[in-house]
């Protein structure tokens, strides 16, 4: 009684105090005679706990407490058998030497104790490695198709696990898993479909036939079918020609007995990307009826999927408008908040404000991350209504000065930084916005990005002068960081209004006297500069430094390592980034479509490293470019190749990413073989990696070195293929059947070099800087008339992808009905040329046609003619 | 008379005394310890056996004796666990195949190696031969000297020759080893 008072006064939790030392040691009670049961459960349970808090355990500590934990299997008691198993599963990796619990847990998985198997098999899938695997094989087997349904799905669940390391094994039970597929235990039917899927899912053709067998045969568990939709879905998103039986069968789930596959369908197919109108109509209708469903998370979870869908097809949504405002007054918040951002998304431009005041009504009340879904929803509403920021601003000023969390503000920051970089008119309201929301901000990033959205934006508007004082209040009242950001952007605003420049030294003389370094440093280095001439200015207080912090690190390490102190340090061997290091964080602020989920290809520093790894292509210098993956062939067909071309000083790299897809073949000795095409062949391969090896299911990278040709040319064509000899092996074990093997050849799509792959693109600042600087350097001027695109935006993106050029301060973006409309764009040519582009296109009223005027700038002739003969 | 009066005694005095014990059996891989395991707990002797990956603990009960036994794996990667399991026991059990000749100096340097560890003073160790009916398989005093027994002084050590399949000698080995419970210690 007194015990019971004393850990209430605690707090409850009698485990918040545990000291790890003692309770190691405490598990010396497990090596003892006769066995004190409740002794030991205390001490396995607060074993436990410590790990399930990740207090980490030293490897010798971890392995002492396992062997004594091992002891304990001298008892029967239930529950500490029990805790046993969730104690070796806890220490599987912590502790060496774990396989010894494995005959105990065989004994157990086996016999007769239907509480101790399930839980049996999941602490041995741990303990076991790959070598022992095939020890168990027999017993896994059995378990797979075991009548009891929890000893079945632990099975099928720890194999599944197991597919990570011993996937080969784990294949071989794939008969016992289909078996197990036709289970009537739901929980069982869904696992062993999820692990018949895995195991197969390396061959798309199977994974096919999976789909359609188990469509028309009636899996009877909702949650196999759910899975089964699922894995359509991923067919139908990864495959242009999809087989349109999969859709078909995703629709006929629309009309499923079960609620949860009805709403997986719907919203399996509003995920979709290319669906028509017509498509979607079903799937939304079923979301309709959904949202009048009397379970909230019911409505939650279809008012959340029309929110998806709403921003990429508005109109499918409309429909449901009349649903949607009865949810408004939704007693759940979050239905009611995605209810309105819906209809912000969806509804007319006249129903805005009406919106707007509903919204703010109860937006105190709702949590932090559905204040991020309203914030989202004004910022592509703004996107869609650029004037109705006049009702927006106020709204996002009352939010921002409301309370909340660091991202929730993140969000509101963005939608202003986007608004005032994307909408002219806004400009002015968004900037004092901001500059308010800086005088009183706790989040030194936040703080530092509006900084430097004022040192650049700002200098641009009819008043800067206004602004400095909120820029100079942040020197003396921050901390170190936002000082150091302040200082930069005053620098900038001095660098771009001339007439401020006196005052802006006398601030910058003041911070001289600052605390901190980097303060004083920043300070001293832009009086200097501002004191110079307006070409240096440029260079080095708006124009940023666009390399790479990885390659700038490795080229610098390479420099003092060589010694040759004489010659200075050359920046133009930098890797280039294609961004500025500053826009790190958030790539590129887009008003509409914010949650752009796009797959992303693998950066420049993991290319770098890997091709460095390989000793033949270290001495070609650092990387350049790397392209993206390119397709050479269907990714249906029996071995799939893509290629990645990278860019060095004097050569360029081809990596063929190959990949064997047939399960009784071991390819060896693959090659890939280029043949040039025209008359005059200019192109050397001077070093080559093959693949000794392609096993099934694995992708392995050959590689071709290829020299720029002396002539200067930097496109080639070639007719490209695949040789290699053919192993047959048998698909049970993957070993080979015989030596014997024969030849084969398989013939790929073209490989082409082009222009674009000397250029990095490059996102340039202060474009105009740039251009006037290079006045009478190379120029080449020409016009075009396009007839394959029919519209601006589209022409503007096909010049910067033929040239390899990125488009600065947002250019490529045409405001909605412009006839023309001019674009920048910029780059560096290998060896480190600056290229800039103008390009200015205008659409011919009467015909549709589009006209295109192209002046390219660049330090050097030759780099200019190259870009020049690309656009021919 | 005396000895029926002196049987119903056993037979009070276990009730009051029952009495526990803790063995671990250990030795190289297919020297026969599950083998023994089984053939002492149920008399059942099986010809082909898996290895044993890891251990199997059992509990015997032979008149008012409770032997708790560690049979311990001893393919290669576990010998060296053997000695976590042999801490505090009443006794150590070291198999050794005695009709397999290739194997005997790799059995006798396993354990040699066991019971140099300062942990394990002082607990006494009985060696068992096994696989007697085997032909051309070597008897105690040849495994004594094979295996370099005399030269062990410190702890009280034994040898048998047995066999699991004949049931040889398992009936002076079980009386060796309830001698060695705590009690008599």
């Amino acid at each position: 009684m007194k015990r019971d008072k004393k850990d209430e006064e605690a707090g409850g939790n009698i485990y918040a105090n545990l000291d790890k030392t003692s309770v190691i040691q405490e598990t010396r009670a497990f090596n003892e005679t006769p066995i004190n049961i409740p002794k030991c459960r205390g001490v396995l349970t607060k074993l436990l706990y410590l790990r399930l808090q990740e207090e980490s355990i030293g490897r010798a500590e971890a392995t002492r407490a396992f062997f004594a934990i091992t002891k304990l299997w001298q008892t029967k008691d239930v529950t500490i058998r029990c805790l046993i198993y969730l104690a070796i599963k806890e220490l599987s990796t912590a502790s060496d030497d774990v396989i010894i619990a494995t005959q105990s847990l065989m004994k157990d998985m086996t016999g007769r104790e239907d509480l101790y198997r399930a839980r049996a098999i999941r602490a041995l899938c741990k303990i076991i490695d790959a070598g022992m695997l095939q020890t168990i094989e027999r017993y896994m087997k059995q378990a797979i198709v075991d009548r009891n349904g929890s000893v079945s799905s632990a099975a099928l669940v720890s194999s599944n696990h197991m597919m990570r390391q011993s996937a080969e094994i784990v294949r071989r039970w794939a008969n016992e898993v289909q078996e197990a597929v036709s289970s009537d235990n739901q929980m069982v039917q869904y696992h062993a479909l999820g692990l018949l899927y895995k195991i197969r899912s390396n061959d798309r053709l199977a994974v096919n036939k999976l789909v359609q067998k188990f469509s028309k045969s009636g899996l009877r568990s909702p949650y196999a079918v759910c899975y089964l939709i699922r894995i359509a879905t991923k067919l139908l998103e990864e495959d242009d020609q999809a087989d349109s039986a999969l859709f078909q069968f995703i629709d006929t789930c629309l009309r499923h007995k079960s609620e949860m596959v009805v709403y997986e369908a719907a919203s399996a197919i509003v995920s979709l990307p290319n669906t028509t109108p017509k498509e979607l109509a079903p799937a939304i209708s079923v979301l309709q009826l959904f949202c009048s469903s009397p379970k909230p998370s019911v409505r939650f979870a279809a008012v959340r999927t029309l929110n998806k869908v709403a921003s990429k097809h508005p109109q499918s949504v409309t429909s449901c408008n009349v649903d949607l405002e009865k949810l408004i007054t939704d007693p759940n918040r979050s239905i009611a908040t995605l209810a309105i951002t819906t209809l912000l998304k969806t509804g007319a431009e006249s129903s805005v404000e009406r919106l707007m005041k509903q919204i703010s009504g109860f937006v105190s009340e709702i949590s932090d991350e559905f204040k991020i879904v309203v914030v989202e929803a004004i910022r592509s509403l703004i996107a869609r209504y650029p004037r109705k920021h006049t009702v927006m601003m106020p709204f996002l000023t009352n939010m921002l000065r409301n309370d909340g969390g660091f991202d929730y503000k993140k969000a509101i920051v963005e939608t202003v930084i986007a608004i005032v970089e994307e909408n002219p008119d806004a400009r002015v309201a968004g900037l004092a916005q901001l500059c308010e929301f800086i005088e009183d901000c706790e989040h030194p990033s936040l703080a530092t990005r509006v900084l430097h959205l004022l040192g650049r934006e700002a200098p641009k508007t009819p008043n800067p002068q206004s602004y400095i004082r909120f820029v100079y209040n942040r020197v003396i009242l921050e901390c170190t960081q936002v000082r150091a950001a302040a200082v930069t952007a005053l620098a900038k605003f001095g660098a771009q209004v001339a007439e401020l420049r006196p005052s802006i030294e006398v601030l910058l003389r003041r911070c001289l006297l600052d605390s901190d370094d980097e303060v004083r440093d920043r300070a001293t280095f832009y009086l200097y500069m501002l004191q110079q001439s307006s070409q240096i200015i440029n260079n080095f207080i708006l124009d940023q430094l666009q390399v790479s912090p990885i390659g700038l690190e490795k080229s610098l390490g390479a420099y003092v390592e060589e010694k040759k102190f004489d010659k200075p340090f050359d920046m133009r061997v930098v890797p280039i980034a294609a961004q500025p290091i500053t826009h790190t964080e958030k790539p590129k602020p887009k008003l509409a479509d914010p949650e752009d989920l796009k797959p992303k290809a693998p950066k420049k520093p993991e290319h770098s490293e890997r091709l460095g790894a390989l000793p033949q292509l270290a001495q070609l210098g650092p990387l350049f470019h790397s392209s993206s993956n390119i397709p050479l062939n269907d990714s249906v067909s029996e071995y799939t190749v893509q290629m990645i071309k990278h860019t060095f000083t004097n050569h360029i790299v081809l990596q063929f990413d190959c990949r064997n897809t047939v399960e009784d073949q071991r390819l060896v000795e693959v090659a890939v073989v280029l043949e040039e095409q025209g008359d005059e062949p200019e192109w050397q391969i001077t070093d080559r990696i093959d693949i000794d090896a392609l096993p099934y299911g694995e992708t392995r990278s050959a590689y071709l070195v290829l020299e720029y040709p002396d002539s200067g040319a930097v496109v080639g064509q070639f007719e490209c293929s695949l040789k290699f000899k053919v192993k047959d092996v048998d698909p049970k074990t993957g070993e080979p059947e015989s030596d014997d093997t024969y030849d084969d050849q398989y013939v790929l799509e073209e490989v082409d070099i082009g222009v674009s792959d000397s250029v990095q693109p490059l996102v340039r600042q202060h474009f105009n800087a740039g251009w006037e600087k290079l006045e009478g350097a190379a120029e080449i001027d020409q016009t075009f008339a396009l007839s394959s695109v029919s519209t601006l935006e589209e022409a503007i993106k096909k010049v910067s992808e033929l040239l390899g050029v990125a488009a600065c301060e947002r250019s490529d973006l045409v405001p909605e009905g412009k006839s023309n409309h001019q674009a920048l764009l910029a780059g560096v040519f290998r060896g480190g040329h600056e290229v800039l582009v103008k390009a200015k296109a205008a659409i011919d009223p009467t015909d549709g046609t589009i006209n295109m005027n192209i002046v390219i700038r660049s330090d050097d002739d030759g780099v200019a003619d190259v870009l020049g003969s690309a656009l021919n | 008379m005396l000895a029926m009066l002196n049987r119903v005694l056993d037979w009070f005095r276990s009730l009051f005394w029952k009495e526990e014990m803790e063995l671990t059996l250990v030795g190289l891989q297919n020297s026969g310890k599950t083998t023994f395991v089984n053939v002492i707990a149920s008399g059942q002797f099986t010809e082909d056996m898996i290895p044993t990956v890891g251990f199997n603990m059992r509990k015997i009960t032979k008149g008012n004796v409770t032997i708790k036994l560690w049979d311990i794996g001893g393919q290669p990667r576990f010998r060296s666990m053997w000695e976590r399991y042999c801490r505090g026991v009443n006794a150590i059990v070291f198999m050794v195949d005695a009709a397999d000749e290739d194997k005997l100096e790799a059995s006798r340097n396993e354990l040699m190696q066991l019971l140099d560890k300062p942990q394990l003073d002082g607990i006494p160790v009985l060696v068992l031969g096994n696989k007697k009916d085997l032909p051309g398989s070597l008897d105690e005093l040849q495994l004594i000297e094979r295996m370099n027994l005399s030269a062990i002084q410190n702890r009280e050590i034994c040898c048998y020759s047995i066999s699991c399949k004949e049931k040889e000698n398992i009936d002076i080995t079980l009386q060796w080893l309830i001698q060695h419970s705590k009690s008599q210690r």
